[in-house]
């Protein structure tokens, strides 16, 4: 392989940036509502010189109304969970490490609904309680991976999926409490949905993304040291715990983030570092920024799927992407074993 | 020097992030449906939000099955856009243009039918749905059936709102009539205590605050289920300690069509339940459950099963003609 210079990543990146964009464009003129490539480009384009009033409202309504937020969420979503799915695989040195996997989805999950019974109101509050919940979560299933002082791959995995499950049953109980339309709403977002988009600015949620990935890419360096191991890492002078401590929060944040606006959506963080190592390699300078976009691709392009497979009816995207994740899921773990 | 680095990124990221909320500064200013003259209504729906409704309504979508039957039955389907995959019925109602399921429509077919009301319910739609369809500017009233003559009532109001007050006040006043008939029959007679089946299994029956434990009095009986729960699981045993007097399902069930419950005395655990022993099983329409005018129809249906003598034996005999004619229409 190639030595990574940050021209590499930057074409890399570029490479990975233009895909999106297709892939945006693609999203923009698929669903229900039939709308011509021209129509499109006609309407961003004087959508973005404000110039509404040479717009069809139809086409304002679809594109900028429903497209183009619902493309901005999937674009969020993905980068997060990839990102935190990186990260996650870092911090425990467990390459089936992710937030969905490991149950801290589910555990921003409980803290979201959490929220949403007892503060409905509050904005920022669902975020806020998704992140204690995936922060907590993380904490208690690094602490029952432990077996002997050391990280066990597979009792990681094990207190994982137990306290998936747990967190689980806990959310159905909390959900008998719930109306019965309230009931359906929380279903569909359990199972990842971005059919409605939050009440939130979406901007300030792009500033937390941004932040948090920025956060691990500027670790990406020591993370590449310390997963040569951890002893050697310490002998060249990176601090490790700081570094894990930096990567647990901000990847609990992310996924805190991602599951407060479309539920638990699964396997993206799994699935999408792993691809992007399998084509460019494990160095984590590219593996962060390259993952957060891979994950923008992996949603936007899931998303579309799901809007459309069975349309008029949407599936919710968690639908989609379980379904072509777990084989992969399958696939990873048999090789890993080997 | 990490920390500043972090910093670092975090100023970049805020400088790009302002960049990418200029489609998000849009939302709410959607302009409202085509003002047609007259000033829009406003009015409250049954969930408490206030809605701006065109004063001339020329296209409806509904967004369940219930809603759709309303419209037909107020002789407005002229004026229905759309509807959701799931309306059958009237059998008219499957050629109107789908917006998709109840549960997840697609917002964009419901822009691209431009209604000037979208019609929703608290028994089958998410309020995500109807909260979305707001804020695109879309005028969505939407109905929360508890009650027998609470339906009745949301029937009068949509009415209203859809510019047929005079039909809406017919079709009201009949139904409403039929009920008072039913009433004065029924109103010295002993309560009958019954399971509504909602599903065999698991068995999922109807709580006390469901318009479906409504329309169950309205037809002299009674749920012996007591639950706060709208459709509360229960256990075979709870039904055998609470014996009660007759079984009901809906003409939708499987085996409904064999007459006094002999294929759920085959199945397992109902065997033992002194209703099913007694071929005590009362089949009703499918409209049972359906909070729409054909509610009361099931009623009188009900009503006739579970009280034969009031009505006359020979209905109790032609219970399974009864319940076909039902099917058929």
């Amino acid at each position: 392989m190639r030595p990574l210079t940050p021209k590499r990543v930057f074409w890399i990146c570029s490479a990975l940036l233009g895909v999106l964009f297709v892939m945006v464009v693609i999203s923009l003129r698929m669903g229900a509502y039939p709308i011509s490539v021209r129509d499109i480009v006609m309407t961003l384009f004087n959508g973005a010189l404000g110039r509404r009033d040479r717009i069809p409202s139809d086409f304002w309504l679809v594109v900028f109304g429903l497209r183009l937020p619902r493309i901005a969420l999937g674009i969020l979503v993905g980068a997060a969970l990839a990102t935190s799915g990186a990260g996650f695989q870092a911090l425990l040195r467990n390459p089936l490490a992710d937030p969905y996997v490991l149950g801290v989805a589910s555990g921003a999950a409980l803290g979201a609904m959490l929220s949403l019974m007892f503060a409905p109101q509050v904005p920022g509050a669902i975020q806020a309680a998704a992140f204690v919940g995936a922060a907590a979560t993380t904490g208690v299933v690094y602490f029952l991976g432990r077996r002997g002082g050391q990280l066990d791959s597979a009792t990681l995995l094990l207190a994982g999926i137990i306290s998936a499950s747990f967190l689980s049953a806990a959310i159905m109980f909390l959900g008998t409490t719930l109306s019965g339309r309230d009931q359906r709403g929380m279903a569909f977002w359990i199972m990842g949905d971005l059919s409605s988009p939050p009440s939130l600015n979406l901007h300030w949620l792009f500033l937390v993304l941004i932040v948090a990935v920025g956060s691990i890419y500027t670790t990406s360096s020591d993370l590449n040291l310390i997963l040569t191991g951890e002893q050697e890492a310490r002998h060249l002078g990176v601090n490790v715990s700081r570094v894990k401590l930096v990567v647990y929060i901000a990847a609990s944040l992310l996924t805190g983030l991602a599951v407060s606006v479309a539920g638990a959506i699964g396997y993206v963080g799994l699935i999408v570092p792993h691809v992007i190592r399998m084509i460019f390699g494990t160095d984590y300078r590219l593996l962060i920024p390259a993952s957060a976009i891979g994950g923008a691709i992996a949603i936007v392009f899931a998303d579309t799927l799901a809007r459309t497979v069975v349309a008029p009816t949407e599936l919710p995207v968690g639908a989609m992407t379980a379904l072509a994740g777990a084989p992969v899921f399958i696939y990873l773990m048999r090789r890993n074993v080997r | 020097m990490l920390w500043r680095r972090i910093f670092a990124v975090g100023i970049a990221g805020a400088l790009l992030s302002s960049a990418v909320p200029q489609a998000r500064a849009a939302r709410g200013a959607f302009p409202q449906a085509a003002a047609s003259g007259e000033a829009p209504r406003v009015v409250t729906d049954e969930v408490g939000r206030t809605v701006s409704v065109p004063a001339e309504v020329r296209r409806i979508v509904t967004l369940a099955p219930n809603l759709t039957e309303i419209v037909y039955a107020l002789g407005l389907d002229d004026r229905l856009a759309g509807d959701t995959n799931y309306c059958d019925t009237p059998p008219a109602a499957k050629d109107k243009p789908h917006v998709g399921s109840p549960v997840s429509p697609s917002l964009e077919a419901i822009v691209a039918l431009h209604p000037d009301l979208v019609l929703a319910t608290t028994s089958i739609n998410r309020r995500q749905t109807v909260d979305a369809l707001a804020r695109l500017g879309i005028a969505v009233y939407t109905s929360d059936p508890r009650t027998v003559r609470g339906i009745i009532v949301s029937i009068a109001r949509m009415a209203d709102l859809m510019g047929a007050a005079g039909r809406g006040a017919a079709l009201v006043a009949q139904l409403q009539a039929r009920l008072d008939a039913l009433h004065t029959r029924l109103k010295d007679r002993p309560t009958v205590d019954v399971l509504f089946v909602v599903w065999e299994d698991p068995l999922v029956t109807i709580g006390q605050n469901t318009f479906i434990a409504d329309a169950l009095r309205w037809a002299g009986a009674r749920s012996v289920i007591e639950s706060k729960q709208n459709y509360p699981r229960v256990s075979f045993e709870e039904v055998v300690r609470l014996e009660p007097d007759y079984i009901v399902l809906t003409a939708d069930h499987e085996g409904a069509e064999e007459s006094e419950g002999a294929s759920l005395r085959a199945r397992p655990g109902w065997s033992q339940i002194r209703a099913v022993e007694q071929g005590h099983v009362a089949v009703v329409g499918s409209e049972m459950d359906r909070p729409s005018p054909g509610l009361i129809d099931a009623i009188e249906q009900l009503a006739r099963e579970l009280h034969p003598d009031v009505f006359g034996a020979k209905t109790a005999s032609m219970s399974s003609a009864a319940m076909e004619c039902a099917c058929v229409r």
